[in-house]
Parts: structure tokens; sequence; C-alpha cells
């Protein structure tokens, strides 16, 4: 009863400062702002993936009315892939700005193809956004400091204190409330748009539940670094700046000095092939293939795709079947050096993980994306979905040019559909 | 002046007295002389490398064998960025547009393999890059070390003291202004070291001058908010909540809600979307591998009205060549249309961005800066140009080899006989080496005027506020 009496107070008792309230109204606009921006561009997103659909739907069939034969309608026909955005990525757009998320793709050799990013303009990304994430990892211990800092000496200054620790029964219990209720205040302002925000996309419950949680933990770990400090005696002897001048030195450590320092040192502890290795190894095969004898293109083919033994011969003119295998032998000579690519980016990601648990921001925006599927393990699992689906396109025509079907346009109604996760399925269907 | 002299010593020895200032200033001055180290070295190796790659993909077409000409259109031809001489200081976009690009036929290839897709994430907010500490912590640093520069002598009681006995008020602001602007110039003395080690590996002196002078003219500006916030202020407190609370707002919240309010005001389609449009413009004009093509007709019979002959046969050029060669030029200039319709879109989208550098100097020296630096989004567009316009003339050097060099009666039986319709390797000379340099000075220099506009505006506004809190001190 007496700290819910001590809290009664310390809320009439802060509603009554005129700074306070327009510092807590503040914090709430610009949470507003960074969840309406959030909206804004996931809704964006998310229409242009619509659009896309249609329009892409639309495309295909025209072209493909247009054709012949299987070898040109696979050609020339695109296929839309996309990872549209979680309904809490409004709240962390985290990596989705610089990996990719929408492709056109067709039966040519995918590494040539994956790489290309429409990603968004750099200038911007180099910028960077203003999204809720960043408001709680960055800014809001920020927050926490500027309340915080002076509790005892602002008291102290204002000769106050003294009078206050012999009225109140436990000095402790004073602090705390008072520090309680401005951070309650704080979750409030803060949570309170996220919540709209997520009724709004109707996100899951759960999701949205998780992220105020994560909110919170990070709101109790700065409140509780503050009010432990302000109680030591360092700063018993100290000025409310100098007080928050060491607390300003502990953010900068945890939100850049550290991040920075773990970044230098990942780079150096995983090592990576470039980029450009893979599309120019993959280029080299695929070139090549014109010119060196058909079959080592067939032998490299039929290694992994031994259902089409005797399905090889050829007249003299060209032949898709043989296109299509040398392109596939393109992506076979590049896998190796496009695997290590992908297990670098995760190896490298995974270290940023552990690493991130020295840094409360770094953990914070980490859990915030990943709750929001907005991370890097998304957008490799999104590259793991457009791997399944180029495979499945293939397995699609492999028997109609192998076979040399007698073309027929009904048979594009099965043509494989893209969906969102199709990793497990095409996997089992085809044993590599 | 040896009042203001005084002043600003007796400001150090203050600082020197209390640990915390010195401290911060050790902590600033070697933070930037390491970023500038880690920096350079990380450039340095970059522009190694791409170098390096630029040459081998170079030797890599050379050496191709002899070859059906439009092979070579396909093989196509790597083109790499190297990084601009400032960019040691300010990387600016380099690290979020892809280094590379492939040039091929028919077909223009975005950049790929940016460097922050192959990072670790952590870098999102902060980077260790001179620019970033300058622009961003360095301010913070001026605050904590200058948040009480007046308001200690006010709570001492000693302003008062001092104006009684006559001292001039604007030589004692100026006298602290100068301190706190000294340890600024301390701070910023290692990226004048770096942007001097630019000018002698030959980086124009106007320009790099230019570039440091923008970063003083930051520092005065940052000098001057914290002062007149510490003269404006009754209590060290109040001083040092205000400047906490104007940093937050200005270095990191305002930059980013400008990039924010960009991206949702002027929205860019994105590449994929647009692709629609340009591959049902490209439809239109016909693929120019089939030379049956129906949209060609107009340009046969134009030939064969022009040599006098019946067939296109007997033509003394490769009709399959020329075909390629006027599809090539139809498609680039559809393509070149779009490709500069999305760079006007994403610069307009930069444009609102960089327009929040009349509310924050923050903005308007990062986009100063990066301008000068040749690390700005134009430069990347510059980028794209010069690939372009590389990708362009070496397909259309091996289309004229296709014309002129390979008999059309080969070039029909290419699936037959494959060795006869071949060129020579020495054809693939036509190839120009790449090497991207970034604009010239004087262009950067003007391009950039704005934001110094910006800068200057903002140190007017300051000298400004000063007077006002002159007059608030006095009365």
């Amino acid at each position: 009863m007496n700290l819910y009496s001590n809290l009664i107070r310390e809320a009439k008792f802060l509603l009554r400062q005129r700074h306070l309230v327009a510092f807590f109204t503040i914090v709430f606009l610009l949470c507003v702002f960074a969840v309406g921006s959030g909206i804004s561009e996931t809704q964006t997103q998310l229409t242009t993936i619509e659009r896309l659909i249609d329009k892409d739907t639309v495309d295909r069939n025209s072209v493909l009315a247009k054709q012949s034969d299987y070898g040109s309608a696979a050609y020339y026909s695109f296929h839309l892939t996309y990872a549209p955005p979680s309904p809490m990525a409004f709240a962390a757009m985290g990596q989705r700005d610089i990996y990719p998320w929408k492709h056109r793709i067709r039966m040519l050799a995918l590494e040539g193809q994956i790489y290309e990013t429409d990603s968004d303009n750099p200038e911007l990304s180099f910028l960077g956004r203003f999204d809720f994430s960043f408001l709680v990892s960055v800014l809001m211990p920020l927050f926490v400091i500027l309340l915080l800092h002076d509790l005892r000496s602002a008291e102290r200054s204002a000769g106050r204190y003294d009078l206050l620790i012999t009225t109140a029964s436990k000095a402790n219990s004073l602090w705390l409330s008072r520090a309680s209720v401005l951070c309650l205040t704080l979750a409030l302002v803060i949570c309170l748009p996220l919540i709209i925000g997520a009724l709004f996309t109707q996100a899951s419950l759960i999701d949205a539940g998780l992220m105020v949680l994560v909110v919170i933990g990070h709101l109790l770990f700065w409140m509780g670094l503050t009010l432990w400090f302000t109680s030591t005696k360092i700063a018993a002897k100290q000025s409310s700046a100098q007080t928050a001048s060491v607390l300003l030195a502990i953010w900068l450590s945890v939100t850049v000095l550290l991040p920075v320092g773990s970044d230098i040192a990942i780079d150096e502890m995983v090592q990576s092939p470039n980029g450009g290795e893979i599309v120019m190894t993959q280029r080299e095969a695929v070139n090549d293939a014109w010119d060196v004898p058909v079959t080592d293109t067939w032998r490299e083919f039929l290694a992994t795709h031994p259902q089409w033994h005797g399905h090889t011969t050829m007249g003299p003119a060209f032949e898709w079947k043989w296109y299509y295998a040398f392109q596939q032998v393109g992506d076979q000579h590049a896998s190796e050096l496009s695997q290590a690519y992908r297990d670098a980016t995760l190896a490298k990601d995974q270290l940023a993980s552990s690493f991130s648990l020295l840094s409360p921001p770094m953990l914070t925006q980490r859990l915030l994306s990943g709750i929001a599927a907005t991370n890097t393990a998304a957008a490799m699992k999104y590259e793991q979905d457009v791997r399944a689906f180029h495979r499945s396109l293939r397995l699609f025509y492999y028997p109609l040019l192998f076979n040399a079907d007698k073309f027929d346009v009904d048979t594009f109604t099965q043509l494989p559909q893209f969906t969102i996760s199709m990793t497990n399925l095409a996997t089992k269907k085809e044993k590599m | 002046m040896r009042a203001i002299n005084k002043i600003a010593s007796d400001e150090w020895r203050f600082w020197h007295r209390t640990k915390l200032a010195a401290t911060i200033l050790v902590l600033g001055t070697l933070l930037t002389i390491l970023s500038a180290i880690v920096n350079t070295h990380q450039i340095h190796q970059a522009t190694h490398d791409r170098e390096h790659l630029q040459q081998s993909s170079e030797s890599q077409f050379l050496a191709q064998p002899d070859r059906h000409p439009h092979r070579m259109v396909h093989y196509g031809h790597y083109i790499f960025r190297t990084p601009s001489p400032l960019s040691i200081i300010e990387p600016g976009v380099d690290a979020f547009t892809g280094t590379s690009i492939f040039l091929e036929g028919h077909r223009q290839n975005s950049a790929m393999f940016a460097d922050q897709r192959q990072s670790s994430g952590m870098t999102r907010f902060s980077s260790l890059t001179p620019s970033f500490l300058l622009q961003v912590l360095m301010p913070l640093f001026i605050i904590l070390i200058g948040y009480a520069s007046v308001t200690r002598e006010k709570e001492a009681g000693t302003l008062n003291i001092m104006v009684t006995q006559g001292v001039n008020l604007w030589h004692l602001l100026i006298g602290k202004y100068l301190a706190l602007v000294s340890c600024g110039l301390l701070m910023l003395l290692p990226l004048v070291v770096a942007a001097m080690s630019v000018t002698i590996e030959g980086e124009s002196l106007l320009l790099t001058a230019g570039f440091v002078t923008g970063y003083v003219v930051y520092i005065l500006i940052w000098s001057g908010i914290v002062l007149t916030v510490s003269t404006l202020s009754e209590k060290n407190n109040t001083s040092f909540a205000t400047l906490l609370g104007l940093w937050i707002v200005l270095c990191i919240l305002l930059p980013r809600i400008g990039s924010s309010s960009a991206a949702a005001l002027a929205p860019s389609p994105g590449k994929l979307e647009t692709d629609f449009a340009v591959l049902e413009q490209l439809r239109k004009l016909g693929d120019g591998h089939n030379a049956a093509d129906p949209a060609f007709e107009q340009l046969k019979k134009n030939l064969l009205v022009k040599y006098n002959v019946e067939k296109i046969e007997d033509l003394p050029i490769n009709f399959r060549g020329t075909v390629a060669k006027y599809s090539e030029q139809k498609l680039t200039k559809v393509l070149n249309a779009f490709a500069e319709r999305r760079m006007d879109e994403e610069l307009s989208q930069a444009q609102i961005a960089r327009q929040f550098g009349w509310l924050t100097p923050a903005t308007a020296i990062r986009s100063f800066s990066m301008m000068m630096a040749g690390t700005s989004l134009e430069t990347h567009h510059r980028f794209l140009r010069q690939a372009e316009a590389l990708r362009f003339d070496f397909v259309q050097s091996l289309n004229s080899v296709h014309q002129d060099t390979l008999s059309y009666q080969a070039d029909i039986n290419r699936h037959k006989d494959g060795e006869a319709a071949r060129v020579g390797a020495t054809n693939w000379q036509v190839l120009d080496s790449f090497s991207f340099s970034p604009d010239a000075p004087s262009t950067r220099l003007s391009h950039s005027a704005p934001y110094g506009l910006q800068l200057l505006i903002w140190m007017l506004a300051i000298v400004f506020l000063l007077r006002i809190s002159v007059r608030r001190i006095v009365r």
C-alpha cells in the first residue's frame, strides 16, 4: 500500500512539472512518427508486391502465348519472387533496405541473377531510417539518462535532499518509486504507438507482446544502471552533469565503440569469398560451354541429373536442352563459392549475435529485427526460397525438353508458382 | 586582444585542472586518429583490390580465344569502382552501393555486392569513420567540455564580479569561444593530416582545403551553440540538459527523419517495377538475335536499295551484324531513358533529405562533405553513366566486327560449322581500359556550394543568437 501511495504522489509531482510533460509529449510524437513512417513504408512495399504480382502474371502470359517451343518459353518468361514484409516489419526495417526482397528470375543460371539487388536509394540507406527499433535501441537509453541522472543531485542542489531523506520512510524506495513512475511513463509513450501500429497491421499479439517485452527489458537495463550509478559514492560527489557524462560514456561504449570494434573483429575472424568471384566463375563456365566439346557439358550435367541419361543425343543444330544443361553446369561450377559466401554471411551473423550480448542496444536491435523477420537470417531464407523456386522451375521444364514433348500451351497451367516458403517442399522433390 | 587571450588560456587551465574535460579531449583526439588510420588502411586495401580485379577482368577479356563476335557481347566485362581519394575521411555511400557492374549486351545490370551486404550489420548506426566521429560525436565532446563555460561563472558568482570590474562581456565570450574552438580543432587535427596526405597523392589542393574549411565551420557552429546555451542558462544542469537534448535532435534525430521523410514523400517505384515498362518497349523493337524479325524489314529494304542488290546474301556486309548493331542502339536509347529517370528519382529523394540541412548543421556538413569527397549519390550515378558508356562502346565495336569481318554465309551456318563462324582474338582489343574517377574538383566545389551556404547561414544564426544572449546578460 505504501508503494502504491508513493507512486501516486510521484505521478502527481511529475504531472505538475511542465518540462517533463513536454519531454514525454515529444517522445510520444517521435514514436508516432517512427511507427507512422514504418507503416507507410511497409504498406508501400505490400502494394508494390501486389502490383508486381499482377504485372508479372500478365507479362508472362502474353509472352508465353507467343511461343512455339518450350525452350524459348523458358528463355523469355520471367517469374516474380518476393518476400513481403511481416506485419511487425514497420517497427524494425532491419536489413530490408540492403538485402533484396524481390527478384524476377528465369531458367538461366541462377548465380547470375540472384545477386541483382533492386536496392533502395543508397544515400537514404546511408543516412539511416528513423524506425521504432532505432528509437528504442539508440535513443531510449539517452532518454533514460536525461530523465534519471539528476534524481538525487537535482534535489541536492535544490536543497530538498535532506528534507526528503528524513521524511521518507525508506530513502531507497523514494528514488525507486520516482524512477519507476518516470520509466513507466516513458514505456507507456513508447509502447502505445507500437501497439496501435500492431493493431493496424493486424500483427500477431505474441509478436507485439514480445516487442513490448524487449522494449521493457532494455528500459529496465538502463534504469537499473542509472539508478545504481547515481547511488554510488562516486556519483554522490559529482554534479548531475558529471554523472550524466559518465553515463553517456557508457552509452557511447556500448552503442558505438563495441559494435564498431566487433565489426572489425568479425571481419577478421570470418573469411568470405569476394562476391564478384562467384559471378565471374559462373560466367566463365557458361561462356566456355559454347567452345568446349558438348560431351563435357553432358558429363557434368548427368553427374547431378542421372535420370536424363540416354536423352542427350543432339543433331547439328542448336538445341535448348543443351543450352539449359550448360546453364545448370555454370551454377554447379559456382556452387562451392556461392555456398562459402552464404556460409560466411551466416557465420558473421552468428558472431554478431554473440557479440551483441555485450551491447544491450545491439541486442535490442537484433531481437526486434528478429521478431519482425527483417534480419539477415530472414533475408537468407528468402534467398533459399528463390533457389528452391528456380529448382522447381527447372524440374518443370526438364521433362518437356528432354522428352521432346510436343508444344502445348495448356502445359503452362502447371507452371510452378512462387510461394513464400517452399524450401522444404522442393528439396524433398529433387534428390540432389 | 590581450584580455581575450588571457580568458582563453584561463579556460584551458581550468580544463587541465578538472580531469573530465582533459579526458574527453584526449579520448576524442585518439579516437579520430585511430579511425583515420583504420579507415585509410581499409580504403587503400579496397583501392588495391578493385584495381587488381579491374586489370584481371580486362586481361581475361583480351585473352579470350577466336570466337563468334556476338559471343563476346554476351561474355561481357566487369568494371569496378575505385574509391575516391578523400573517402579515407568520408566514405559516404560507398558501402551501400555495389562497387562492381557486369556489362553485357542488351542489358543494363545494376551494381552488385555492396559491402554492407557482407557486413555483420553492427555498423548501421555508427561506423568508425572519421566523418562519423567528426559529424556526430565531436559535437557531443564539445558539449561535454564546454556546457559550463559561462554557467560555471554564474554559479560561482564570478561573472558578476568580472562584469562589475569592467571586463568587456564580448571579450569574455570570445575568449571562451576561442578556447572551445581550439579544442575542436585539436580533434580535427588528424583529419587535416589525412587531407594533406591526400593532397600530396594528387587531389586538388583547393578541394581538400575547402573540405577542411567545411569542418572548421562546423566546429565554429557547434562551439557557438554550446556557448550560446551556456550563456542563456542560469545553471550548469539546465545548460547540460538543454545541450544534450539539442545534440540528440540535431545530430541523431533530424538527419534520419530527413531520410524517412524523403522515402515517404517521394517514393521511388524501384528498378524491378520499371523493368516491366522497359520490357514492353523493348519487345516493340524486335529481337536483335533474329534478323528475320519483321521489325528490321525497313532496315533490310534500305540496305538492299543502298547497295543495289536483290538478296541479303549479296550484301557486302553481314546483315546479322547490322541488325545487332541497329537494335542495340535502339534498345540502349530506351534503357538510358529509363535509367536517367530512375537516377532523377533517386536524386530528388536525396535532395529532400539534404534540405534538412536548413534544420540541422549535421545534415549540412554531411552533404557538403560527401559532395566534396566525391562519395555522394551523384558520384555513384556518374559511375553508372561511365559504365553504360563503356558498355555501349564495346558492344557496338563488337557488332561492327560482326558486320564487317564475319561473312554472312559463315554466320548463318554457325551451328553446322562453328569453326568458320569465328573472328580472330585480336578483335577483342576494342575494349577500352576503365578507371573510375569522381567529378572534376571544380564541379564538386560548385555542387557543394548550396551545402556550404547552409553551413554559413547556421554560422550567422549562431552569431545572431549570441548577440541576443549577451544583451540579456547585460540587462
